[in-house]
């Protein structure tokens, strides 16, 4: 285990954003930490990377105490943050040079360059990069120190499909190498790509951790039909459909989770037939569940608003 | 040490990108120094006519006289005080010196005062015209008191002759260019706290003392530089050349700069933006600048005001530049300026090491 976290509680004033969570990491494997904005995954995080007190709890980062040693972590981690905080009037290459002299290792800049794709922009200034660079160069920096454990805190916001791709392939490249990544983001997709083990938390609280199929499995048996109509039908009409476990309905947005699709499928089309004008069918598709699925079941809501 | 060489190449780096930067510690110093001796250079040539109402029947007040009289700056008639005040007010003297009876009496003990009447309405000249009066009485004093030979007094009052307003400028522009150097230079911890820069290098293993250690080698390098720029040109346009030690001179530099880093630290230690503590600075900056004694000697301001004059860092830094660069007649001892400038900093650094908020 190369993070131990033991009841972790942070207080801000009247609000608990970390409530009472444990939960480990195991040597080289690709951690996600999944939840909407505002559940308490970066207060987490800063904690285990010895940015924030904590007010109550344990952790522990490769074997160390993070409250009694954090220089010595720190040498041995690499850090993003979540908004890119770098210093304007530097370029690309010397931010990096200048951070790879904060650690007693380091790799050559070069060789971080070609590993997030920033060799043509390393003379840039900060000030002038794109928000897609700045944020490769923050990941960038998170590696200079050949880290043991890379924290991610949602590396791939504002990146553009290319772009988070090739930071997906960075994620790979480090987990072949035998690093532990911890990352946290509210993209479900992204988490069940990358992640071996995900803890899914909300209000501050773990509601469920688990490989992404696991997690999908003890949650749902059933597949996914996702259609609009205007106006949405009831929900009794819904869970009266036949095959139907589940349903979710969000505006005019309606997911039935079903245990037999055929039947579902065909009452929901005759539903719509009879209604004529009134219940057009939109958008209709059949998908497996996914993360976001349990995220929903969990909570009653979707991870992004 | 490797991280702190880094992290000093990089504000360097930092420098030589800022145009703001570079203008307000090379350029602005620069340009007023020579706006201002071009200016002062013109009045030189002048000569100022004052009255001089002597009513000492001893030798001293003659030798006042004689000594004002010897001046190429000063073109002195003497007369009755009611006439001179007169033509004082009809602008055909720019001052009025009036030696008082008991001059030839007077010992350290027991002062008297010699009374300067002029227009405040021609502040300039005025200016000019009391700072080399006052300049000029205290080598007189200084004399008198001493009881050296009326011979060698001449001799003295030729040099303070030559204590020209550039000559009293310039060793306040380098304290003005300290001032602001080290004040603004709080800026850049605060602009860092406020992008999340110093939260990004939390999470590195560099430490707060090695980040501070940086900003300030830098500063004290750049006054250094800012210094010898000015202090060049200085030679060059206007022929000034530091008179006094140079280590002193150094070690005024150095210290003046520390204390106002520190001051500015603590100014903007609770500022949570670089546009709130901007306006900080700046409160702190312009009294300091105008009442410091830097631009004008300390006796122009009312009586109510030297209670600041005398607290204010600036006064200090500039009396002590002013000695070792052009052999000014000190307000203060070395070690005086020495010591406040010093308390100045220790107690700044420590409030600031109390109060700064990293994040």
């Amino acid at each position: 285990m190369v993070i131990e976290v033991e009841n972790l509680v942070k207080r801000y004033g009247e609000i608990t954003a970390v409530n009472d969570i444990s939960f480990d990491v195991n040597a080289g494997e690709v951690f996600g930490m999944l939840g909407p904005n505002g559940a308490g995954k970066t207060t987490t995080v800063e904690i285990i990377e010895g940015l924030r007190d904590a007010d109550a709890g344990r952790v522990s980062v490769l074997g160390l105490d993070v409250s009694k040693v954090p220089a010595k972590i720190k040498q041995r981690i690499g850090v993003q943050l979540q908004a890119p905080t770098l210093i304007p009037l530097l370029n690309v290459q010397e931010t990096l040079h200048m951070f790879a002299g904060f650690y007693e290792r380091s790799l050559s800049v070069d060789e971080v360059l070609d590993l997030l794709a920033l060799q043509d922009s390393r003379k840039v200034l900060v000030k002038n990069l794109s928000g897609g660079q700045q944020q490769r160069l923050s990941v960038a920096l998170s590696l200079i120190n050949d880290p043991d454990i890379a924290f991610l805190d949602e590396p791939t916001t504002g990146l553009d499909p290319q772009a988070r791709h090739g930071l997906w392939s960075v994620i790979e490249e480090m987990r072949k190498k035998g690093k532990t990544v911890f990352l946290t983001t509210h993209y479900m997709e992204e988490a069940e790509q990358l992640c071996d083990r995900v803890a899914v938390i909300d209000y501050g609280k773990i509601i469920a951790m688990g490989s992404p199929e696991q997690l999908i499995y003890e949650n749902f048996e059933e597949s996914a039909i996702q259609f609009e109509m205007e106006p949405p039908p009831s929900i009794e009409v819904l869970q009266a459909l036949p095959g139907a476990a589940n349903v979710a309905l969000d505006s005019n947005e309606i997911i039935v989770y079903s245990k037999n699709v055929p039947a579902t499928l065909a009452a929901i089309m005759r539903y719509s037939e009879e209604g004529g004008e009134d219940r057009q069918l939109k958008n209709l598709f059949v998908r497996r569940a996914t993360l976001e699925d349990v995220f929903l079941k969990l909570t009653g809501r979707r991870i992004r608003e | 040490m490797k991280a702190l060489r880094r992290l000093l190449v990089a504000d360097f780096r930092q420098f030589v990108r800022d145009r703001t930067a570079l203008f307000f510690t090379i350029a602005f110093p620069v340009l007023f120094m020579v706006i201002f001796g071009l200016v002062f250079a013109g009045e030189a040539d002048v000569s100022y006519k004052i009255g001089v109402v002597n009513n000492d029947p001893s030798g001293r007040g003659q030798t006042i006289v004689a000594v004002l009289d010897s001046m190429d700056f000063f073109e002195t008639t003497d007369g009755e005080l009611d006439v001179m005040l007169e033509d004082l007010e009809d602008g055909d003297v720019r001052a009025v010196v009036v030696i008082p009876e008991e001059l030839g009496s007077a010992t350290a003990q027991e002062p008297v005062d010699i009374t300067v009447y002029y227009d405040p309405s021609q502040s300039t000249s005025s200016q000019i015209i009391l700072s080399i009066l006052r300049e000029t009485m205290n080598q007189i004093d200084r004399q008198i008191t001493q009881q050296l030979p009326v011979l060698q007094l001449n001799e003295e009052s030729v040099q303070s002759k030559d204590l020209r307003s550039i000559d009293y400028l310039v060793p306040g522009i380098v304290a003005m260019s300290i001032m602001i150097l080290g004040l603004f230079g709080s800026l850049t911890l605060v602009e860092w706290r406020e992008k999340k820069i110093l939260k990004r290098f939390a999470a590195t293993p560099v430490n707060k003392p090695t980040m501070v250690s940086s900003q300030v080698i830098y500063r004290l390098v750049l006054a250094l530089v800012q210094t010898a720029i000015i202090l060049v040109i200085a030679y060059f346009a206007f022929d000034i050349e530091v008179t006094g030690s140079w280590l002193l001179l150094i070690g005024l530099v150095l210290l003046g700069t520390l204390s106002f880093i520190s001051l500015g630290y603590l100014a903007v230690s609770r500022a949570k933006t670089t546009e709130g503590a901007m306006p900080i600075i700046q409160i702190l900056q312009f009294p300091m600048l105008f009442l410091s004694g830097i631009f004008f000697p300390v006796e122009f301001f009312p009586s109510f005001m030297k209670p600041i004059v005398d607290a204010i860092p600036v006064t200090y830094l500039g009396d002590g530049l002013r000695q070792v660069m052009v052999d000014a007649t000190p307000l203060h001892s070395m070690t005086t300026n020495f010591a406040v400038l010093g308390g100045w900093l220790v107690v700044c650094l420590i409030l600031a090491i109390r109060f700064f908020k990293w994040e």
